[in-house]
């Protein structure tokens, strides 16, 4: 099979913008701090980067390996990031759905931000070398099914406009195979996936959704989830997980993109995020909403499953 | 009167969660009136149904439920106004999620009986146990209890030659 090559070559013409705006705004003292990409040492790679003075602008970078979801750097759960000004952070349209739902959840205050969006056509899959050509192949499997390529609400994008063609969905496909199977082959299909997993919580870490203080899996007293990596626990964890993220999920699939045991979590939460849509409507991370899906309720919900 | 004593081979567990307000109330009625109704099934008391953390029905599969009944007050008749809508939605959502994962949802059983509905409450336990009598045991979760770390199986040619080189 030939795969089809996806146009990146705007990514040079982005990442000068991007130096530019960062150079711009942290010379004039608009921002104290920005969160973007540079090139890491591994040909081809890239890594997060908190610059804070104006010379260090010419790192920033935009390529197929700016992979991250930055906006994990901004919860509080992690202390990368010195608090005082406004922060300036690269964003691509999925993370810019997670800075959304942070909003939403009062983690974040849009005035305190200076976003510099990304006109992205797509990222590697963590499966495949950094300086691998992005083809449709090589893609991260979030990207087939993206509808954020221009992320809106920004306060700076660059003007290019990448060119997206229509991909084969690749989580919808996978849903769809699961949903025709039988429960029993269902069950037998993610108990192979969890029975993988080794709690490292690589997935959790990475979430900008899991920032709580004290993870309802961590507790002892009552345990509710084993902690041991232990098939029993591995699934519990899976499961709590996915309910703890739906709704809120921005979609970004760092999760799976981290898991060194390469479970499918993203497939998990599109299928949640396919439910929700369907059963309430709702999309994460289009508009900052008080509010999520769960946490409200309308009186003439459907309840057909209740007796 | 005496109702016959049935012989089944298969007794299935059912755990039922329950606000106290209507359906433990409800379950009272069924009591006090006399009404008979299985055995198998033990009641536990949560204020509201938006107390019932999903978990709780995951916690009540590993440890042995066959079957799992959540029941609350009819909506608008919640004793904190809106706790049965919260719950409706994540129940719903949850529902779907085990569904997913492979859990079957006929062991997942939803209802809303009131103070003073006792024969719902008889009704609704017995459809329940007889429905998850028929389907057997469930031993999904079980058997995830009682299985090993995934490292603990050498299911490959490189790692069984590398545990016999240790
Ligand atoms: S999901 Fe969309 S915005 Fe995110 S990396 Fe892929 S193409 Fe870019
Ligand atoms: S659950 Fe995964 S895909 Fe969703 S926001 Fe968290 S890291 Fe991103
Ligand atoms: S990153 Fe993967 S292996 Fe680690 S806890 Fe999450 S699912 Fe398990």
């Amino acid at each position: 099979m030939t795969s089809t090559l996806i146009e990146t070559s705007i990514y040079a013409a982005i990442s000068e913008s991007i130096q530019a705006e960062a150079k711009r705004i942290l010379s004039d003292g608009q921002v104290s701090t920005i969160v973007g990409y540079a090139a890491a040492r591994r040909k081809g790679s890239a890594q997060p980067i908190v610059i804070t003075d104006a010379s260090d602008a010419q790192k920033l970078i935009f390529t197929p390996a700016c992979v991250n979801n930055l906006a994990v750097y901004l919860t509080k759960a992690k202390k990368d990031i010195p608090k005082k000004g406004k922060i300036g952070i690269v964003v691509k349209g999925c993370d810019m759905k997670a800075l959304t739902g942070l909003m939403g959840e009062s983690q974040l205050k849009r005035e305190e931000l200076y976003l510099i969006g990304v006109p992205c056509a797509g990222v590697l899959a963590s499966t495949f070398a950094p300086s691998q050509e992005l083809t449709d192949e090589s893609l991260a499997p979030k990207c087939t099914e993206c509808d954020a390529h221009l992320p809106t609400g920004c306060d700076f994008v660059p003007t290019e406009t990448p060119l997206t063609p229509e991909l084969e969905k690749k989580y919808a496909v996978e849903i769809a195979r699961l949903e025709a199977l039988t429960p029993a082959e269902r069950w037998a299909y993610w108990k192979e996936q969890f029975a993988k997993c080794i709690k490292c919580y690589a997935c959790r870490q990475v979430c900008p959704f899991c920032f709580c203080e004290q993870c309802l899996c961590d507790r002892n007293k009552p345990q509710m989830v084993e902690t041991t990596p232990r098939p029993a626990g591995n699934t519990a964890w899976h499961i709590v997980r996915a309910m703890h993220l739906a709704g809120r999920c921005a979609g970004c699939a760092e999760c799976e993109r981290v898991c060194p045991m390469d479970i499918p979590l993203n497939l998990l939460n599109r299928k949640m995020a396919k439910e929700l849509k369907e059963l309430y409507d709702h999309e994460a991370g289009f508009e900052v909403t008080e509010k999520g899906p769960l946490t409200m309720f309308n009186e003439k919900d459907d309840q057909s499953f209740i007796k | 009167m005496h109702l016959a004593q049935q012989q089944h081979t298969f007794e299935p567990k059912i755990f039922a969660f329950v606000c106290t307000w209507c359906t433990y109330a409800g379950a009272d009625l069924a009591g006090t009136s006399r009404m008979q109704y299985p055995s198998n099934v033990r009641v536990l008391k949560f204020p509201c149904t938006g107390r019932i953390d999903p978990v709780f029905i995951l916690k009540a599969f590993q440890q042995g439920a066959d079957g799992v009944l959540v029941s609350g007050c009819h909506p608008g008749d919640c004793h904190y106004i809106a706790g049965n809508f919260h719950a409706r939605r994540r129940f719903a959502v949850f529902r779907k999620l085990l569904e997913f994962v492979g859990v079957d949802l006929n062991r997942l059983q939803f209802s809303w009986v009131s103070a003073a509905e006792g024969g719902k409450w008889v009704e609704v336990v017995t459809d329940l146990t007889e429905k998850v009598r028929n389907m057997g045991p469930m031993t999904e979760f079980k058997e995830l209890a009682m299985e090993e770390q995934w490292s603990g199986a050498i299911n490959t040619p490189e790692l069984k030659e590398a545990y016999n080189a240790i």
